[in-house]
């Protein structure tokens, strides 16, 4: 049997001021509340609202065959509560028919895995924590900022109490000749691993309305066929998994609603569950599912699933991601020595990788995504922003 | 005694060093008598006659066209500004009158018109080196064909008893004046092509620059570095150049008072970040210094055609969040970024002269400058170095990081210095330069 896993990323990151050295000591609010304000509201309207509405009946006409899992960062939360509370309660009602999972990850969506374990590990609690509070859900998948993966990673996590599956990107280089559709183990083999099937997910997220794709338009029947096609290898009898992840705001802001996105959603798990090879699965029942040996994945080097590179370039490349993530760690450090909880939250929420991910100099000329993300005009000016935020944090700090 | 004069900058509409100058030189003219008919790069034909010395603060304008005038004068501005923004000028350099006006106007005057007046063959051959270098198609140079184009108007209409020109810019409107009105010109070298390309820069503006002050009866360098690149580079006759040094007056309404936003030792630079001004070599001061002293900050006010490069450059070099970029400045925002400052450095590649190192002064700031600067020869209490000489900027902030009560002495007594140098006494010698090239004038048969 094949098990669609659908996981989607839900995170909102707190945009920066247009800061200047002129603010600084000035108690200027660093966060541009109004932008994101708007942009919650915005995405709110043409996604969050309508998706859940949607994913919340066929989870309904399905009587619990759909199922579905998401990873909703701390800073997504705290703005749902500030500038759209009906989304968050929209998630709750979802999380309550039972056939959600609510995965863990970091807070703040940060980088923190590579620069600073106890700091990760911080915003790793707080995050279970929120998740118990927010939803009653005790979290038992892990999910790292944009997937980043590394055989680190899995030694930290199975030291966390409760988790025993991480989500990773379906990597060429590490796979090799392997199919993402089983489910692994990570190096140690104490923890389950499920792998992104990249060629399916990135033709709902990034593909689905390209004109310019030869599979343009993207049918329910289209896809279902190649998901089809993908079961007749395995003559086992072995559960397969074929994991979906992507961002949520695919639903309705990367793909607008006038591409057909939600009807295809609509008509997807119908289309699905009408044949018996094929159903739906959330993360943790993969570990009840895996009837076979898994096989051990080593990553040495981080992966992401970021770019074409699905590496850290996307806001570890130039030097100007480089020194301003250094230098903020930099600051953690003395932070935590000062013992000051209001400056340790603001540097925290400057931790958020969306920050360095504006920075980014990979693509700026020709206009890719991470232009259309950033609500800078160019990666200089992002920095720009960025390390007089530094500069001013330091100055309290100091004072 | 009245003078038509052409420059590209005035208050509001300023991007450098040049408009402040005017702005101080002028109005201590007209305390000292003397008519001004301003010309600017304004949208609309109009020229602005400055009599008293408020009158450089209100800019009161005539438009060259009297119908024009009648529907200008009837209105009602509430404010300076609102009444500037309907003439055409704005701190924007970008907003000077429009590539499309300039097409317009081009197609209705015919350069041959001018050069039918022209007498003596050396006359032509200045002539001929002006107007053939006064080509190409970027917005800058557009904007000054359309300029001189224009001086045409007002060299006609307006009376004046000699022509005063800043800069390569306003050379061939000065020219064309001389060359209508047969009145005697004065040109103002604040800058020439070598300090701005801090190489040799653009050879059509060499030209323009050259075919100026030869052309020109009196030529006034800012100073002596100056008037010896004049000789130098563009042979000019030395009995023509007169040395008068720039001055500074801040303006009444200044804050002087100290606001520190760092609470570490704060090191500026002010000005655009362009080759001539030395970013970069502040960069590798800064490098330096923060090795000794990672408590300092680094601020680059201004921006330019290097402030990419310096950024990133910034970031490469790991100085974390000690080197900060500030960007575009007002007015007044430059004024807060002087009273958080210590120490001002000027690490100018070549600076004819450098009005920027003596407003920092005036805040009593410690000023370290480049001894290729103009401003060296006319202050004592700042520190001179050779802009090359980044071990020795280094050692010096150092120094006054260490001695802060130093540091803070230093500030005062060059505050105290600054404060004598003013505008009164620069004017007082240009208004001896126009006594003497109109007295020349008037003994001078006419050909």
């Amino acid at each position: 049997m094949l098990n669609i896993v659908f996981y989607f990323q839900v995170h909102q990151p707190y945009r920066l001021n247009h800061f200047n050295v002129l603010d600084i000591g000035r108690d200027t609010e660093l966060f541009d509340d109004k932008l994101n304000g708007l942009v919650m509201r915005k995405v709110a309207e043409k996604c969050y609202l309508p998706t859940n509405k949607l994913l919340l009946d066929l989870i309904k006409q399905s009587e619990g065959r759909f199922k579905i899992a998401y990873s909703i960062t701390g800073t997504a939360i705290e703005q749902f509560k500030l500038y759209s509370p009906e989304t968050l309660d929209s998630f709750k009602r979802l999380v309550d028919t039972g056939c959600v999972e609510i995965m863990g990850e970091t807070y703040f969506h940060s980088l923190a895995f590579l620069y600073d374990t106890n700091e990760f590990l911080d915003q790793v609690a707080m995050h279970r924590d929120l998740m118990q509070k927010e939803f009653g859900y005790y979290t038992t998948t892990f999910r790292n900022t944009e997937l980043i993966y590394q055989d680190r990673l899995s030694d930290l996590i199975y030291e966390v109490e409760g988790f025993n599956t991480i989500v990773t990107e379906g990597v060429d280089r590490i796979l090799q000749w392997r199919t993402p559709l089983y489910a692994y183990k990570n190096y140690s083999k104490d923890i389950n691993l499920l792998l992104k099937y990249y060629q399916l997910a990135d033709d709902i997220a990034f593909r689905f309305s390209n004109r310019d794709w030869p599979e343009f338009p993207l049918t329910v029947q289209k896809f279902v066929s190649w998901i089809d096609h993908l079961t007749l290898a395995e003559k086992g009898g072995k559960n397969q998994f074929l994991n979906l992840f992507m961002d949520y705001e695919t639903f309705g802001e990367h793909q607008w609603a006038s591409s057909g996105i939600f009807d295809f959603m609509k008509y997807f798990p119908k289309e699905v569950l009408a044949r018996p090879h094929l159903g739906f699965a959330t993360p943790k029942e993969t570990t009840e599912l895996a009837n076979y040996q898994q096989e051990s994945l080593s990553f040495p080097q981080p992966v992401s699933w970021a770019d074409e590179e699905r590496d850290l370039s996307a806001w570890l490349e130039n030097d100007m991601q480089k020194n301003a993530i250094e230098t903020l760690y930099e600051l953690f450090d003395k932070i935590k020595q000062k013992g000051d909880p209001e400056l340790l939250r603001t540097a925290r929420l400057l931790s958020t990788s969306d920050h360095f991910y504006y920075m980014c100099s990979k693509y700026f000329q020709d206009g890719d995504v991470h232009k259309y993300f950033s609500p800078y005009d160019s990666p200089d000016q992002a920095y720009t922003y960025f390390i007089t935020a530094l500069a001013e944090l330091e100055e309290r700090i100091l004072g | 005694m009245k003078v038509l004069m052409f420059t590209w900058e005035f208050p509001p509409l300023i991007s450098g060093g040049l408009g402040m100058a005017c702005y101080g030189m002028v109005k201590a003219l007209l305390a000292q008598g003397i008519k001004v008919d301003l010309v600017l790069p304004t949208k609309e034909l109009v020229y602005f006659p400055l009599r008293e010395e408020s009158d450089v603060d209100t800019l009161p304008a005539v438009f060259v066209d009297p119908l024009m005038h009648k529907e200008y004068s009837r209105r009602t501005f509430t404010t300076v500004n609102e009444r500037l923004d309907y003439i055409g000028i704005n701190a924007n350099p970008e907003t000077y009158f429009s590539l499309r006006d300039i097409k317009l106007y081009a197609a209705s005057v015919k350069k041959q018109y001018w050069l039918s007046e022209v007498v003596s063959t050396e006359e032509q051959e200045l002539w001929d080196e002006m107007t053939t270098n006064l080509i190409g198609d970027e917005d800058l140079m557009r904007k000054v064909q359309e300029y001189t184009l224009r001086a045409d108007r007002f060299a006609r209409t307006l009376t004046y008893d000699l022509i005063h020109a800043h800069d390569w810019l306003t050379y061939p409107s000065g020219m064309l004046a001389k060359q209508i009105s047969k009145k005697p010109l004065v040109v103002h070298i604040h800058a020439t092509e070598f300090d701005r390309a801090g190489g040799p820069g653009d050879e059509r503006v060499h030209k323009i620059e050259h075919a100026g002050m030869t052309y020109a009866d009196m030529v006034i360098a800012v100073s002596k570095y100056t008037a010896q690149m004049i000789m130098s580079r563009y042979r000019i006759d030395t009995g023509k150049i007169r040395i008068i040094h720039n001055a500074f007056s801040i303006p009444v309404d200044t804050v002087l008072t100290k606001q520190r936003i760092f609470k570490g030792p704060t090191v500026l630079f002010l000005g655009r970040v362009t080759l001539q001004k030395g970013p970069d070599y502040f960069l590798d001061i800064a490098s330096k210094v923060l090795k000794v002293h990672p408590e300092a900050r680094f601020i680059v006010a201004g921006t330019g055609d290097m402030s990419r490069h310096l950024l990133r450059k910034s970031a490469a070099m790991r100085l974390k969040n000690k080197f900060l970029f500030t960007g575009f400045l007002n007015r007044k925002q430059v004024e807060r970024i002087l009273r958080a400052a210590d120490i001002y450095v000027l690490p100018s590649v070549s600076e004819p002269f450098g009005i920027s190192p003596l407003e920092a002064m005036a805040f009593g700031i410690t000023s370290i400058i480049s001894k290729q600067s103009g401003v060296a020869e006319v202050v004592h209490h700042a520190f001179k170095i050779d802009y090359w000489d980044i071990d020795l900027w280094a050692e010096t902030i150092n120094h006054l990081i260490e001695n802060p009560d130093k540091c803070k002495k230093m500030g005062i007594d060059g505050m105290e210095e600054v404060n004598r140098i003013q505008w009164d006494e620069a004017a007082e010698k240009i208004r001896h330069l126009y006594s003497s090239v109109l007295a020349e004038f008037i003994r001078r048969p006419l050909n």
